[in-house]
């Protein structure tokens, strides 16, 4: 009975709230935390970027840019063991979450949410994009998640007896990676905006970063998060994320496809309503932010697990809680609720 | 409008179709209310919705304007926010039938021509004097009516539903249909429609569904209350004051939740438990589900656009504001239906076989009006998943003539019979 009532407070409960202060501490973690003597590794799968000061870890995509960065003889040498440790260490943080890092932890994503939460006190309306270049754009992401695994690569191989790439080329994703810019900004820190005049790589590669940057901005204003559609950190991930621990299940025969879900979902994955067929209902574009159990009035039909144990399930209840109830007092008024305490449920 | 030699016809014909009305009226609601022995108080002020009212009086607040739907895909969320009152005026009247079928060809469904005779004759529900008729372009009978608005002398306005549902298309074009309506409604009513008032509204709608939600989660396991008195209770949801209506329906629920503590039931355990779907009843026409429970059947869940699929779907607003809000409000109203209208709507199988399940259903009864084609040709569809999945499927087409119910009443007794029998062997 104990358990019955603390799965019914779950479920009434308000993810987003709690998710908002989740963000808000691993933001400061991923930010100031090395500034504490904390440590948590290179190989994380978050943008926790190591340009920031005070970051406490490190990027598993500028782990994996550095490790490619080599030729072949030498990945295919015992050497190139510490790629695949690295990426045993990336999964091993990885499943836990699931993605949910990209929903809960990521400092980018959080800034993200933040910069939606300005927009939304201005009153400006978000965009969404339409169907055709939703699909369109999200290749994106996998082209990106390619690129920064062939470019390394490339520089210090040649392919089909193509000259090598320059040097300047190095850690290319990290080079217009907008988190590089922006991040260390939250510790006092500028040296990031600069264009790198070394060589024409480098010129071509650190402006660009600063149009990303800049794009980023713009972009996540007027879209709900927007970096984290062409994010190839997201792409990444989800090539792992069947074996995630913390999972996203679908009941599609208790689905109305009312859409209440893919309309409160900030990136607008639409298979989240209309697929009835999956269980697992992770997307590639999804970060796990549960906002859709939150939005389903259908007990049962979206579900969050750790393996097979339920922790937090769309019910009817929890959905009249989070949508239905206001305090608005012209609307208590008619109800007949004003200035009394009464709730039939309790 | 009339022309003038033809006011006095008119008039005869007002006359005697309302002195019918108030006859049929009256006949049902003695049929609900008295046939049946076991009676819960809660019901009490669903019926008296229902009753006739005097001549000259209303039911509606007099310094609101009044507009009036002819389907669920009307978005009243927004009518109520814009300080408008709401009335959906689909009509089950036998006695309006005639005065329809003067506008009409001969195989018209029955609800069309009462629809349209009712408007025709000013015999809405409540006394209801409509400011303007919102005609959603769902199922063709309907959507013409709007072309008779000269004649009828009433003002129509078309609110454009997509054919279908599914794509991005449909619901670009639904979204722009509604916001489209919102500036027609604002000119109507003379007011703006603001972010507050709608918030209120959607929040009052979503009170309503939540108690309604209750209301059919009470009525999943035991049987506590009749088919024909929840079909009562969604029909007073077209035309009554949605925050009275949710209040009495808390009462009511909290009655019922009273019996199945105390296990006291209306009919017994082992009686048949019915879905309806099909064309829907609106009263008075509420001769399926009535004959269905005196024939000891209980019908346990209505897949009508007069009942479940008005009240169950609800509104998720992400960002409480207008630019958010009337397309969340917009969306509630199409991807969600099951209306046959939209095609396909493979929704309206899943919804049922859910149903089936959720409310231990033992058989469907399949309603479809002389004239209607678009439930009568789902019937096939429906039928034949239902059948794929183990449950008894009786399809019966009537119309709104009480006086054909022989035939319907032989059959329907056959099949409650094979369901006892079934429930019997098990």
């Amino acid at each position: 009975m104990q358990k019955f009532k603390i799965k019914k407070y779950i479920d009434n409960s308000n993810v987003s709230r709690f998710r908002f202060w989740i963000q808000l501490l691993s933001f400061f973690l991923f930010v100031y935390g090395g500034y504490f003597f904390i440590e948590i590794g290179s190989r994380l799968p978050i943008f926790s970027c190591p340009y920031v000061e005070g970051s406490p870890g490190g990027c598993y995509l500028i782990g994996v840019q550095h490790e490619l960065h080599s030729t072949w003889s030498t990945i295919f040498s015992p050497r190139g063991i510490s790629i695949l440790k690295s990426l045993g260490i990336f999964l091993i943080f990885f499943i836990f979450l699931n993605k949910a890092w990209c929903g809960f932890v990521c400092p980018l994503g959080t800034l993200q949410d933040w910069i939606t939460r300005l927009r939304k006190a201005l009153g400006f309306s978000f965009v969404r994009y339409d169907e055709m270049s939703f699909k369109r754009l999200k290749s994106i992401k996998y082209i990106l998640l390619f690129l920064l695994i062939l470019i390394p690569l490339a520089i210090k191989n040649s392919f089909f007896g193509l000259p090598l790439l320059p040097e300047g080329m190095h850690t290319p994703f990290c080079q217009i990676c907008p988190a590089r810019i922006i991040l260390p900004l939250f510790t006092g820190d500028t040296s990031q905006i600069f264009v790198d005049f070394t060589d024409p790589a480098t010129i071509i590669m650190s402006s660009l970063g600063l149009m990303v940057a800049a794009i980023f901005l713009v972009g996540s204003f007027v879209k709900k998060r927007f970096f984290c559609f062409f994010c190839p950190m997201s792409a990444l991930q989800y090539f792992f994320s069947k074996i995630g621990i913390l999972r996203l299940v679908k009941d599609g025969d208790k689905c109305t496809r009312c859409g209440n879900c893919s309309r409160v979902c900030d990136i607008g994955i639409t298979e989240i309503a209309d697929d009835v067929l999956s269980k697992n209902i992770v997307k590639d574009d999804c970060m796990m932010c549960f906002k859709c159990v939150e939005a389903c009035p259908e007990e049962g039909a979206l579900k969050v697990k750790v393996v097979n144990f339920d922790i937090f399930s769309a019910t009817e209840e929890g959905f009249f809680k989070r949508y239905g109830e206001t305090d608005d007092p012209e609307h208590l008024e008619k109800h007949g609720l004003l200035n009394s305490n009464k709730k039939k449920d309790d | 409008m009339i022309k003038a030699t033809d006011i006095d016809r008119y008039n005869r014909l007002k006359k005697t179709s309302t002195i019918h009305y108030n006859m049929e009226v009256n006949q049902v609601l003695s049929e609900i209310i008295d046939d049946f022995p076991d009676k819960l108080a809660g019901m009490e002020y669903f019926y008296n919705k229902f009753r006739p009212l005097e001549e000259g009086k209303s039911l509606y607040p007099k310094d609101k304007k009044l507009i009036a739907s002819m389907c669920i895909h009307v978005p009243i969320e927004i009518i109520h926010a814009l300080d408008a009152t709401a009335v959906r005026i689909c009509s089950g009247a036998y006695s309006a039938d005639a005065a329809g079928s003067d506008f009409l060809p001969a195989k018209i469904c029955p609800m069309v021509k009462s629809t349209l005779g009712s408007i025709y004759l000013d015999m809405l529900p409540g006394n209801a004097n409509p400011d303007l008729v919102i005609n959603p372009t769902t199922c063709d009978q309907k959507k013409k009516i709007g072309e008779m608005e000269d004649e009828i002398g009433k003002e129509f306005y078309v609110l454009e539903v997509p054919p279908s549902k599914d794509s991005e298309e449909a619901r670009q074009y639904w979204h722009r249909s509604v916001k489209k309506m919102v500036k027609k409604l604002e000119k109507v009513t003379g007011n703006r429609l603001t972010r507050r008032k709608l918030k209120n509204s959607i929040k009052m709608v979503s009170m309503a569904q939540a108690e309604f939600r209750r209301f059919m989660r009470l009525r999943k396991n035991a049987p506590v209350i009749y088919g024909k008195d929840a079909l009562l209770i969604t029909n007073a949801y077209f035309f009554d004051d949605i925050y009275n209506w949710t209040k009495n329906l808390t009462i009511l629920n909290d009655e019922l939740e009273e019996r199945i503590k105390q296990e006291v039931n209306v009919v017994g355990t082992r009686a048949p438990r019915i879905l309806l779907t099909g064309s829907p009843s609106i009263f008075p026409n509420m001769r399926t589900p009535i004959l269905v429970e005196k024939l000891g059947g209980i019908v346990v869940y209505e897949e009508f656009c007069s009942s479940s699929r008005m009240l169950s779907d609800t509104v998720a607003v992400d960002e409480w504001f207008l630019y958010d809000m009337v397309p969340a409000v917009a969306d509630r109203y199409l991807k969600p239906s099951t209306c046959p209208n939209f095609t396909p709507n493979d929704d309206r199988i899943r919804k049922i076989l859910l149903a089936m399940k959720d409310y231990k259903v033992d058989g469907v009864v399949y309603q479809t009006f002389t004239g209607c084609q678009l439930y009568d040709m789902e019937s096939r569809k429906i039928g034949q998943e239902l059948e794929k999945a183990g449950y008894p499927v009786l399809n019966v087409e009537l119309d709104y003539n009480p006086k054909d119910s022989g035939q319907l009443t032989t059959r329907l007794e056959a099949f409650m019979e094979s369901i006892k029998d079934n429930k019997r062997k098990r």
